[in-house]
């Protein structure tokens, strides 16, 4: 039944990709870098967020102003000149801010293009589970921004958080604490969530190198009209409704201007945060913000029950259904000369080369590990010695069966 | 349908074309008697020296057929067979082979028609070639 899901899953997704290569090509299909999107995305969140960095300020009675410094408009006659701001901050901001929509967005593609075309399982469950690590990351150094600008849904979002925590037993309170560094909301507490915005994008950064050290030569860039296009998405996004800060005054004296009413209900930040004064209601940012939808609409105990759930099931799903593992590749000693060619060309970095005893013919000779091989067989196009071999479909047998089929044709 | 004029043997990876759905017990293509497939399971499999002893020992040309270019199943088996046969990773194809009798496709599971197409153009080709001499 499930087998039968994924065997669906996948003709849907070749036939949609199939739709798509017919106006991009196949060099072309951004769907077949559903890989490098992410990291390619992350670099527009590295720069422009050290951009950002350069002027914010993480304390309690700064931030705020810092990030308006940052991305008032400085064009003059512009209904939001609030201040004489960085030139382009409000852009390099919106920048940051929509390449985070496209951050989890790529994700989530990638993440549901590998599960629907069956690319999860079995060896290739390590690049799975951090990808899950990936993940989780990504919404969380995603919501630590919405922290640091320190308006009146990043304090929401803490209490929210907090109240979260209090629903864990045992160390709920802990990390109550842990979250602001403290027994109450201080100075301390921004720093904090800067630490988590930045510490956790270069931690981003260790959990890509595990995600790839099972691949050779993973796709980390798309081709370059997809890098044009998202490029242009991003800065087309950015320049028409740049992020800026809108404040109830603001609100009242432009909310006609449609441009300000549209950065208000999707990119813009709120007024303020005032300690003590909960605003009732928040505008949720649906790539990042859903758990606290799911607070406040479902409760805490559920909320904790959905996401736990649905990571440890994100985190099994390679491990089930189990195949039958009878061809993996085997090395026949006497043949190797240690070229190195398969272990060059396999795919998963299945094979590596050791040493023989001092005194052999020849100086290495490949090892398979069984345990990340695909059972592919590239290792055995791979090798000019026939030195290694797929049990079930032997070169031999390749070409006995090759013979046959020409003796029949003539 | 007529008897098969020649013989082509397609290398055929498992995951790029509906194999199953397209041959008849013979392994000859029921689109195209005269062609027949060798099934693999990755087109990264297949050696330039099965594609040559496939001419060597009496076929009328050879190609291979791995999924399209950016989707291998395996990530790299078609780039692989490509840069192969292109001369440009070893093991590669013999300089003195014919290669205009040696085809290529990059296909997905949806594109049967367009492979056969493709077969179809390459055979074309095929007829248009001066035979070279042994």
């Amino acid at each position: 039944m499930y087998r039968k899901f994924l065997r669906l899953t996948k003709s849907l997704t070749v036939s949609f990709e199939k739709l798509v290569n017919f106006l991009t090509t196949q060099e072309h299909n951004p769907l077949y870098f559903h890989g490098a999107l992410p990291l390619y995305t992350f670099w527009f969140l590295i720069f422009s967020g050290i951009l950002l960095w350069m002027y914010y300020i993480p304390t309690l009675d700064r931030a705020w102003s810092s990030v308006n410094y940052i991305s008032a408009l400085p064009t003059p006659g512009d209904p939001v000149n609030l201040a004489a701001g960085i030139p382009y901050g409000a852009v390099v901001r919106g920048i940051h801010r929509w390449g985070a929509a496209a951050m989890m967005i790529v994700t989530l593609l990638h993440m549901f293009r590998v599960y629907f075309t069956d690319r999860h399982r079995a060896w290739r469950w390590l690049p799975w589970v951090t990808g899950v690590g990936l993940l989780v990351f990504v919404l969380f150094v995603g919501l630590s921004g919405y922290l640091l600008v320190w308006d009146a849904r990043a304090y929401y979002i803490v209490v929210a958080t907090q109240h979260l925590f209090d629903g864990v037993p045992v160390i709920g309170s802990a990390l109550s604490t842990f979250l602001v560094g403290g027994e109450g909301i201080t100075d301390y507490t921004l720093t904090r969530f800067l630490f988590f915005h930045v510490g956790g994008a270069v931690f981003i950064f260790f959990l890509v190198w595990m995600h790839f050290i099972r691949l050779k030569e993973p796709v980390v860039t798309p081709s370059r009209a997809t890098n044009f296009l998202l490029l242009g998405f991003i800065l087309l996004a950015a320049g028409t409704l740049p992020a800026i800060n809108i404040t109830h005054e603001l609100l009242a004296k432009y909310g006609h201007d449609p441009r300000i009413a549209a950065q208000a209900a999707y990119i813009a930040s709120d007024a303020p945060a005032q300690i003590g004064t909960l605003v009732e209601t928040i505008r949720y940012d649906a790539w990042y913000m859903f758990p606290y939808w799911l607070v406040q609409n479902v409760g805490t105990t559920w909320t904790w029950l959905i996401l736990g759930g649905s990571t440890v099931l994100l985190c099994v799903a390679p491990f089930y259904p189990k195949d039958r593992r009878a061809n993996i590749a085997e090395v026949i000693e006497a043949k190797c000369t240690g070229c190195t060619f398969c272990s060059l060309d396999c795919p998963f970095e299945a094979i590596t080369m050791v040493d023989r005893a001092p005194g052999s013919k020849f100086k290495q000779i490949a090892v398979v590990q069984a345990a990340r091989c695909s059972e592919c067989g590239i290792c055995v196009g791979a090798c000019p010695f026939q030195a290694i071999e797929l049990p079930e479909l032997h070169s031999k047998t390749l070409e006995a069966d090759l013979l046959a089929l020409v003796k029949k044709g003539a | 349908m007529s008897e098969p004029k020649r013989t082509i043997i397609g290398f055929v990876c498992e995951r790029s074309l509906p194999v199953e759905r397209m041959l008849d017990e013979h392994k000859a293509l029921l689109d195209d008697p005269e062609t027949r497939f060798v099934v693999v399971p990755c087109s990264g499999m297949v050696k330039p020296t099965l594609m040559e002893a496939a001419l060597a020992n009496g076929a009328d040309a050879t190609f291979v057929c791995g999924c399209a270019i950016g989707d291998c199943h395996y990530r790299t088996g078609n780039l692989m067979i490509r840069e192969r046969l292109e001369g440009k990773r070893n093991p590669k194809l013999r300089k003195t082979t014919d290669r205009r009798k040696v085809g290529m496709f990059f296909v997905t599971m949806k594109d049967r028609v367009a492979f056969l197409e493709a077969l179809a153009a390459f055979k074309a080709g095929l007829d248009a070639k001066p035979v070279l001499e042994d």
